[in-house]
């Protein structure tokens, strides 16, 4: 064989490869029409975060339970297969190929932590798998492409709305900020940083860490020596729990304000008395007492953390489309851009811009009081 | 503020946690002459025990944590039995019985999480409320001050047992050479196996203590170990002083190399230091 006969093989056998991957994977055409309709979940199950993956693992049953027990989606029960994301990017984008290329799934429903979401928005992008996340909200996701989704609002909000509450509200001018160095930390670092600055405030330190780091007490110790009037402490539960305590040993009494990774029940019981006066922000949700009694009976505790509300509405949001639309991808996606979803638990309406962003959000500012967190007035 | 005073402390701190976990990695390296990557499980395992032992049921502290430590021995001594002795028997290359080690550590994390859950758990009973004390413009807690206290008897109780014992006697035999050891009549997977149960053993009051101080969850060995680990190479692998040694000086310069630069930059700075002694002192601050 001379040179150009090999290339005309080689070209011969890519395209072979090229064709017959195309056309197999698309399996029988006609489906019978009684199987269950799968959807993929990816969220922290363990690791970083898991209380919440849990806790939204929950409500997402609890949402699946209702639309089976209500006829399903044309008769055609929906399935959800949980895949751990562990709040860890490699972690996720592995579930996430497992859930794209062998279950095959129209959707997926995550992640949770933004680098979940971001480090597989690329591949569902170009495989055409919809993505629509609960819980992630660093704003680089809003340019992640025409599939990716949210239903929890950027970051962008929430770094400004903390801005503006810091400054005008409490009234402090001088601010310390310490990050996870994550896609959700560094996001909402930037947002706030930038915002803070233009109101005339100063940002006197910015300090990261590892998310996986346990022990931030040189960090501290280099907040203290700079004499902040506030901390802004943007960390997942298991690093916040140390964190906060290490802040007390070190003798720092100014406040501490945080992220809506705080929106966890499980720190403020952890860090008992060190927490007291904690404050951090949250997206509102108008959960009604008939979502809260059935999250009840079913963990046990009133425990319904962060994004637990906006992973119940995606289940109901996503049957509706899939009963208007079928399970074609990109029916799902161009549905979901004319979709609006409302007498949701986690928001009033739910709608989507061009960018697959969630339109508006409100949000409160809750305080640490004895333990448990209360809405600031 | 001056901020030192705190940042010595911090270093402290650490560098006393580290101590504890390369301890019980030199200790067993010395006697295998392998890397055991379960030792770093053994912290959660007697983290874990203490935590169910005590908070759960209730128990005494202090029984707790012995109950929590001889745990953790016993499942170290265990894993020689079960695993590694039938491996050496074998004649088994270092090789081997590094992989055998990491599914020995990964097994027993996988066990906890299932049985405790993987959420971060605090042992701490009073956070908070914590004495401090204040030394020369730094704070340290009473739990830290623990800590140190247990690191200097352990490693007294250590060098003792090494250089004053017959079974100390017999350790430092086979770790110049196990089979020397054996020809001069010593029984040495006896002597190993308790060499693991007492490495063991202080890997779980590590796990203990860091459960008080920060907090205990089933992938805290992974960490731990590998800052053990640094600590061990940078200060002599195998050598109980070497690795005190090179705990202290990764705690000082991993708190100290953030000074003037981001928090987030300090695992990579363990890491550069280990890489600078692995190309210009492979054999650490001790080993000749």
């Amino acid at each position: 064989m001379n040179q150009s006969t090999k290339w005309i093989v080689g070209v011969i056998v890519v395209v072979a490869v090229v064709v017959v991957g195309y056309f197999v994977p698309k399996g029988p055409s006609g489906p019978v029409l009684t199987e269950p309709i799968k959807i993929g979940f990816i969220g922290p199950l363990t690791g970083d975060a898991a209380n919440i993956g849990q806790n939204v693992r929950t409500a997402v049953e609890i949402s699946v339970k209702e639309v089976n027990e209500t006829g399903g989606i044309d008769g055609r029960p929906l399935e959800v297969i949980y895949e751990d994301g562990q709040c860890t990017g490699n972690v996720a984008s592995n579930a996430a190929n497992k859930l794209i290329s062998i279950n095959k799934v129209p959707l997926i429903l995550g992640g949770a932590c933004s680098g979940e979401t971001s480090s597989f928005m690329g591949a569902a992008e170009q495989s055409k798998t919809v993505v629509l996340s609960y819980c992630s909200s660093a704003p680089a996701i809003s340019q992640a492409g025409d599939y990716i989704f949210r239903n929890y609002p950027s970051d962008l909000y929430q770094g400004s709305f903390v801005a503006e509450y810091i400054y005008n509200k409490l009234g402090k001018k001088k601010v310390a900020v310490l990050y996870a160095k994550s896609d959700w930390g560094n996001g909402i670092k930037d947002v706030f940083s930038k915002k803070f600055k233009e109101l005339g405030g100063t940002i006197v330190i910015e300090e990261g860490y590892e998310q996986t780091s346990r022990d931030l007490r040189t960090q501290l110790t280099k907040i203290k020596a700079v004499n902040p009037e506030l901390i802004y402490f943007l960390g997942y539960t298991e690093a916040s729990i140390p964190g906060i305590k290490q802040a007390k040993e070190l003798g720092l009494t100014i406040p501490l304000f945080g992220g809506d990774a705080w929106d966890d029940s499980k720190i403020w019981t952890e860090v008992s008395s060190a927490g007291e006066g904690a404050m951090y922000s949250v997206m509102y949700a108008p959960l009604n007492n008939d979502f809260k009694a059935k999250m009840r009976a079913k963990v046990g505790n009133d425990e319904i953390t962060i994004c637990t509300p906006q992973a119940y509405d995606a289940v109901k949001l996503v049957a509706k489309v899939i009963e208007k639309v079928g399970t074609n991808a990109e029916a799902i996606k161009n549905e979901l851009y004319k979709t609006s979803y409302t007498g949701g638990v986690s928001a009033s309406e739910i709608r989507f811009d061009s960018n697959g962003d969630l339109v508006g959000a409100n949000y409160i500012v809750k305080v640490v009081r004895s333990g448990k967190a209360v809405e600031a007035k | 503020m001056d901020i030192i005073p705190q940042l010595i402390l911090n270093s402290i701190i650490a560098g006393a946690i580290y101590t504890l976990v390369a301890l019980g990695f030199n200790l067993i390296y010395g006697a295998t002459k392998f890397f055991n990557l379960a030792h770093g499980v053994m912290a959660a395992v007697g983290g874990y025990v203490f935590f169910y032992l005590a908070k759960t049921l209730g128990l005494n502290i202090f029984i707790a944590v012995i109950i929590g430590v001889g745990l953790a021995g016993l499942v170290g001594y265990g894993l020689d039995k079960l695993i590694y002795l039938p491996l050496r028997k074998r004649k088994a290359s270092n090789m081997v019985l590094l992989v055998a080690s990491l599914g020995a550590f990964t097994a027993p994390q996988a066990v906890i999480a299932i049985l405790f859950t993987s959420q971060f758990k605090t042992l701490s009973q009073h956070v908070g409320t914590q004495k401090l004390f204040e030394v020369f413009g730094g704070f340290i807690t009473q739990t830290q001050l623990i800590i140190l206290t247990s690191v200097v008897l352990i490693t007294a109780g250590l060098v003792l047992l090494l250089h004053k014992t017959q079974f100390g006697k017999a350790v430092r035999a086979i770790s110049d050479d196990e089979e020397v050891a054996k020809i001069i009549g010593i029984n040495t997977n006896k002597i190993i196996g308790y060499v693991f149960f007492i490495g063991s053993a202080i890997a779980g009051l590590a796990g203990i203590l860091v459960g008080f101080d920060t907090g205990i969850e089933p992938t805290m060995g992974l960490s731990l170990l590998l800052k053990g680990v640094i600590a061990s190479i940078v200060g002599g692998v195998g050598n109980i002083y070497g690795g005190v040694l090179g705990a202290f000086l990764l705690g000082f310069v991993e708190n100290f190399g953030i000074w003037k630069i981001s928090g987030e930059w300090k695992d990579a700075i363990a890491f550069a230091l280990l890489i600078v002694f692995l190309i210009f002192r492979p054999r650490g601050i001790m080993n000749k």
